[in-house]
């Protein structure tokens, strides 16, 4: 670290240290050692932190805007060949997204002073936030592998955390569960990646993984099946952080934590997950099996989540559902080789997509429901949360001219002549987006207010405050986008691409506009429909498909292995055991007192022996 | 004489709780133990002050001849190997003596019998001599099977004999492998330093390796001679199991290194790749032995059988950093089976079960066990290797060091590594989530609902030894580069001197 660089970027270390931090700080009222005056300190502290955080972002962006982009590390643990660093890059980008995670975490947390306002263990709620908030401005500024796997498995145990927070209901036991599990599988085989990666490549810096991998090619190191499987086992992870097809069923169960922390869930930790791929990609490239897994992932991911989030009632779980399929665009853009469009995806995506889910937070604040066959006719109600939810909405779907319809633009423009499946991918998710949000924001706002919704009040002002002001955000998002990506500026794509877009994304409302929408048959009666509705509604059946694969291969495999514990292992151990207790006690009774029979013993053992070495020596 | 007194205040402590005249109290047994285990704590620190890490051999040596007729002199030395254990061994045997609280019988043999086992494992660790080195290994052996027998649980007996059985074979396979070199060599010098199996023939080598691999795989243990330890476990009381899994178990891996790796590096060269096999299986078969289970304390042992095959997994990879992961995982795994055992048994005496189909939501803040429940979280946590703990970095520094030799068994063995996260997960999610309640399921929500049970809370002074193991277990993941400051340069020595051999 060079003394000549400015103050904020010397103490760059303390950036993710703000987040730990406030979980420290929360501790004394998270524990109940301070109960005197309630929780809400606790909160205070770690809005204080993010702030600093905040502002301290805002001065590295200032100097590194002056003085070019940095690299500043320390040392963390060194043995024989093995050095492990903690590394900052501090380029634009990763500053950016660094301003991206602790803006949103403090909007969020202010939003959650509101949303979680009786909660009795909001200091714990906080404590969490900090620690997540921590974990993921380290990743997004690492400039080495370990230490983005090191913080993304902190990222796996706050989500577990944060989704279990109301541990004693018993959907959030199992959505807690599986949220670990599934991103630990992730993590498991990113693990395998990057000790892999460590062992052959020496370093874990991504500058030096580049250059490796660039001369991999000449030595030869690796065969092919060992690249592809390096490939795959560094997908992994950012596949389970991003919620992508196979490993996709986490965030939607994770919808049962509370909703503060699932609008970071689904705006900033899944970009997180998106960057680290990012990274990741000069090495994932050098395998063509990965990089078609990567496609096939973000395809399937993006038409299929876009599907299933049609047939949802539950309110969260219509939009969780979305986040997957537009991860899975990201993934597609990255596989391709388009970073600047995934980055500016990402920034969109994100944005929008927590003010969505601000505006179902509000409405599940007010009406304690989720249900979608229970709301209606809310527009009236809560004008901002229904303003909110439009401009949100119209972020995400790509035909007013917001951030995502940008975005959609430049993909579809790069990708019309090179991969036009992919085109009519992206085309179709915009279409099933659009009919999707359509659809939710007719049965919540418009109709006849029902029990539930009749005295529905706005939301107070601290969660109306956050709403408003991303709402702002997200209406200035395509002038801020112009300013980060000057170049070729974002309107770089052909009108009939632009046509394309929004035709897509119109005839999608239109859709969402006409479908019948009935609070009391959401279950169709007509057979075939009502089959098709089904298969959406359970997600393709996947959890079931789960249960009987992986799950019962793994409760079978254990069952089994107790048998044999019990039954060959122990058995033998207790076997020889028994085995020798009870000739001691025959011979216990043969103990008679009699010479006679002792003689006779001795007589035929003398025999035996004899015999058994006449017929040795004879062998 | 200062590494004598890792050996002179546990026994004399021994001597003064025996002979002390007429009956006393627990609490002041319990005391006048806790200073004694305090004395040696400040004396194992004293050697670490005094300890060079920049040599790689024995160092603070002691030697009096004492029965040269037959090779056995009293002879100790300290290295980078046994000083973090003589460390952990000094801790947890102290956790053991503040966690006893409530023995029905006998506290004096009790608490002199904790000392003795403290004692003789720093022996074991510390002998510079194998017939030493054996003597202590043995001495261990009565007092652990007194504590299992005497204050055991219900099937106290089967458990003890099982254990004294299994444990007194160990002994022998490994008295054998010594004498065997002896025999062979045909000198009586047991001291440890000169590598004595170069003289030999390979097959005589592989036969006295594959004795002191049985006697020790026995101890660690390995699959499949782990049968011994579910059951010594879920029979012993909490400290003896702390004690067991934090201390005893490292007697096995510490021997692996030192009497298989160190004294004969040729033939562990030949066998390393079963070995590694060995240690995946050891690994996948301990963990998925514990998802099966129904009893915390079992799926914690399980869970032991499982950890410690990594350690066998670096022994046979040997590079400088497998060996340090080595190191690193015996004292993680000290550190997090130690708070494992000791939050089971708070739940235990506040529920009186361990059964994970009664047990529910005990994290319950007004009438659970919440600070024991986060405890828990943390240490499963530690104990499946997320990262900021204890076990996120050994595992990595074994895996690391392990696959470049044996990619097969190690990626088989991350799996396992996985596997730890299931069933941990599914004890917490069981045991510490959802509504509280202690009652067998009986599938009527109704019934099972209305149970409403209020556990008595625990008193801060329960906690005070888990916490300091949690903060000591972060404090090893974060800061890790303290251990190895002491341990690199023995350990990458190990490594070399087997490096230059074959």
């Amino acid at each position: 670290m060079s003394a000549a660089l400015p103050l904020p970027l010397q103490l760059i270390w303390l950036i993710p240290i703000y987040g730990f931090s406030g979980m420290l700080l929360s501790l004394p009222w998270a524990t109940g050692w301070i109960k005197r005056n309630g929780p809400r300190p606790a909160a205070y502290l770690n809005l204080l932190v993010t702030l600093l955080a905040v502002v301290h972002g805002s001065l590295v962006i200032r100097s590194v805007y002056d003085i070019g982009p940095q690299h500043v590390d320390l040392a963390w643990f060194q043995a024989a060949d093995l050095n492990l660093r903690i590394g900052f890059d501090l380029s634009l980008t990763n500053l950016a997204a660094l301003e991206f995670v602790t803006a949103m975490s403090l909007i969020c947390q202010i939003y959650a002073l509101g949303y979680l306002d009786k909660e009795w263990s909001l200091a714990r709620f906080y404590a969490l936030i900090g620690f997540f908030e921590g974990a993921m401005s380290g990743v997004v500024l690492s400039s080495n592998l370990f230490m983005s796997y090191f913080l993304l498995e902190m990222l796996t145990l706050s989500t577990y955390l944060l989704v279990g927070f109301w541990y004693a209901q018993p959907l959030v036991v199992t959505a807690a569960r599986d949220a670990f599990l599934t991103k630990r599988v992730g993590d498991v085989l990113l693990l395998m990646g990057v000790v892999a990666l460590s062992a052959f490549a020496g370093s874990m810096e991504f500058n030096d993984l580049y250059d490796w991998a660039g001369n991999l090619k000449g030595t030869g190191a690796l065969g092919p099946v060992g690249i592809s499987l390096l490939g795959l086992g560094l997908i992994a992870g950012p596949m389970g952080k991003c919620a992508q097809f196979p490993m996709h069923l986490w965030l939607d169960e994770a919808m049962e934590g509370p909703n503060p922390a699932s609008i970071l869930r689904n705006s900033v930790v899944v970009t997180c997950g998106a960057i680290v791929l990012m990274k990741l990609m000069p090495i994932v490239q050098l395998s063509p099996v990965a990089t078609d897994v990567l496609l096939v992932v973000g395809a399937i991911s993006a038409i299929g989540g876009a599907l299933v989030s049609l047939a949802q009632v539950d309110l969260k779980r219509a939009f969780s559902y979305s986040t997957t399929s537009y991860l899975g665009l990201v993934f597609i853009a990255i596989a391709l080789q388009l970073p600047g469009i995934a980055l500016l995806l990402l920034f969109a995506h994100g944005l929008a997509r927590a003010l969505q889910f601000m505006g179902v937070g509000s409405i599940i604040a007010t009406t304690n429901c989720q249900d979608l066959t229970e709301l209606g006719g809310i527009g009236t109600r809560m004008p901002a949360t229904s303003l909110a939810f439009i401009i949100g909405s119209a972020g995400v779907v790509g035909l007013l001219p917001l951030g995502s319809f940008w975005c959609y633009g430049l993909m579809v423009n790069s990708l019309q002549d090179s991969a036009p499946g992919f085109a009519v991918v992206f085309l179709l998710t915009n279409l099933l987006t659009a009919t999707n949000s359509t659809r939710v924001y007719r049965s919540l706002f418009l109709g006849e207010p029902l029990p539930k919704t009749k005295r529905a009040p706005e939301v107070n002002w601290l969660m109306a405050l956050p709403m408003v002001s991303l709402s702002v955000i997200v209406l200035l998002l395509p002038a801020m986008m112009q300013r980060i990506d000057p170049v070729p500026g974002i309107a770089s794509f052909s009108l009939p691409v632009a046509v394309a877009v929004s035709l897509s994304g119109l005839i999608g409302v239109v859709i969402g506009a006409l479908v019948p929408l009935d609070q009391f048959w959401s279950r169709s009666t007509t057979p075939w429909i009502r089959t098709l509705q089904d298969l959406l509604a359970y997600d393709f059946y996947t959890p079931e498909i789960y249960r009987r694969t992986v799950v019962s291969l793994v409760a079978n495999l254990a069952q089994f292995t107790r048998w044999v514990d019990l039954n060959v292992i122990k058995s033998l151990a207790d076997g020889v055991g028994n085995l020798s207790m009870a000739t001691a006690n025959d011979l216990k009774l043969s103990v008679s007192g009699k010479t006679q029979s002792y003689v006779l013993t001795v007589l035929f053992a003398i025999v035996l022996l004899l015999g058994v070495l006449q017929i040795g020596r004879g062998g | 004489m200062l590494l004598s007194s890792l050996l002179l205040i546990p026994f004399l402590g021994t001597a003064v709780l025996l002979l002390w005249p007429g009956e006393q109290p627990l609490g002041r047994l319990r005391l006048v133990t806790i200073a004694i285990l305090l004395v040696q704590l400040v004396a194992s620190l004293v050697i670490t002050v005094q300890f060079d890490p920049s040599i790689a051999g024995m160092q603070l040596q002691e030697f009096h001849s004492w029965l040269p007729g037959i090779g056995l002199d009293y002879s100790l030395g300290i290295d980078g190997l046994s000083l973090p254990l003589v460390l952990i061994n000094a801790a947890l045997t102290l956790v053991s003596a503040i966690i006893t609280r409530d023995i029905d019988r006998r506290p004096r043999i009790y608490f002199a019998m904790l000392l003795l086992i403290s004692g003789a494992v720093n022996g074991a660790f510390i002998a510079d001599n194998l017939l030493l080195f054996f003597l202590f290994y043995e001495l261990e052996l009565i007092p652990l099977w007194l504590l299992i027998s005497v204050w055991g649980g219900a099937n106290k007996a089967y458990a003890a004999t099982k254990f004294l059985i299994f444990t007194a074979i160990s002994g022998m396979l490994i008295l054998g492998a010594f004498l065997g070199l002896a025999l062979l060599t045909g000198s009586v010098d047991f001291s440890l330093t000169p590598v004595l199996s170069d003289r030999l023939a390979m097959g005589g080598q592989i036969v006295l390796l594959l004795a002191i691999l049985l006697g020790f795989g026995i101890k660690i243990p390995l699959v499949p001679l782990h049968n011994w330890l579910p059951d010594a476990h879920t029979q012993a009381a909490t400290p003896v199991s702390v004690l067991l899994a934090g201390v005893l178990l490292k007697l096995g891996t510490y021997g692996l290194l030192r009497f298989g790796l160190q004294l004969f590096p040729e033939a562990w060269a030949e066998l390393a790749p079963g070995l590694a096999i060995w240690a995946a299986i050891s690994v996948l078969y301990g963990s998925l032995a514990a998802i099966a289970q129904t009893d915390m304390k079992r799926m914690v042992a399980f869970s032991s059988v499982g950890h410690m095959g990594y350690v066998l997994l670096a022994a046979a990879a040997n590079t400088p950093i497998s060996l340090l992961g080595a190191v690193f995982q015996m004292v993680a795994h000290g550190l997090i089976s130690a708070l494992l055992f000791l939050l089971v048994g708070i739940v235990y005496r506040k529920t009186g079960t361990r059964d994970l189909k009664v047990l529910h939501g005990l994290l319950s803040p007004e009438k659970g066990l919440p600070l024991t429940g986060t405890l828990m979280i943390l240490a499963v946590m530690a104990s499946a290797g997320l990262p900021g703990m204890a076990g996120f970095i050994s595992e990595f520094l074994v895996f690391r060091g392990s696959i470049a030799a044996f990619p097969v068994a190690t990626l088989l063995s991350m799996v396992g590594s996985g596997l730890t996260a299931v069933y941990f997960l599914l004890l917490v999610n069981r045991a510490f989530f959802g509504r509280l309640s202690i009652t067998p399921n009986s599938d009527d929500p109704i019934k099972d609902a209305r149970l409403d049970v209020q556990l008595a809370p625990v008193a801060p002074r329960e906690t005070y030894p888990a916490i300091a193991l949690a903060a000591a277990i972060v404090a090893l993941g974060l800061l890790p580069f303290g251990l190895s400051y002491l341990s690199e340069t023995s350990i990458t020595a190990l490594a070399m001197q087997s490096m230059g051999v074959s």
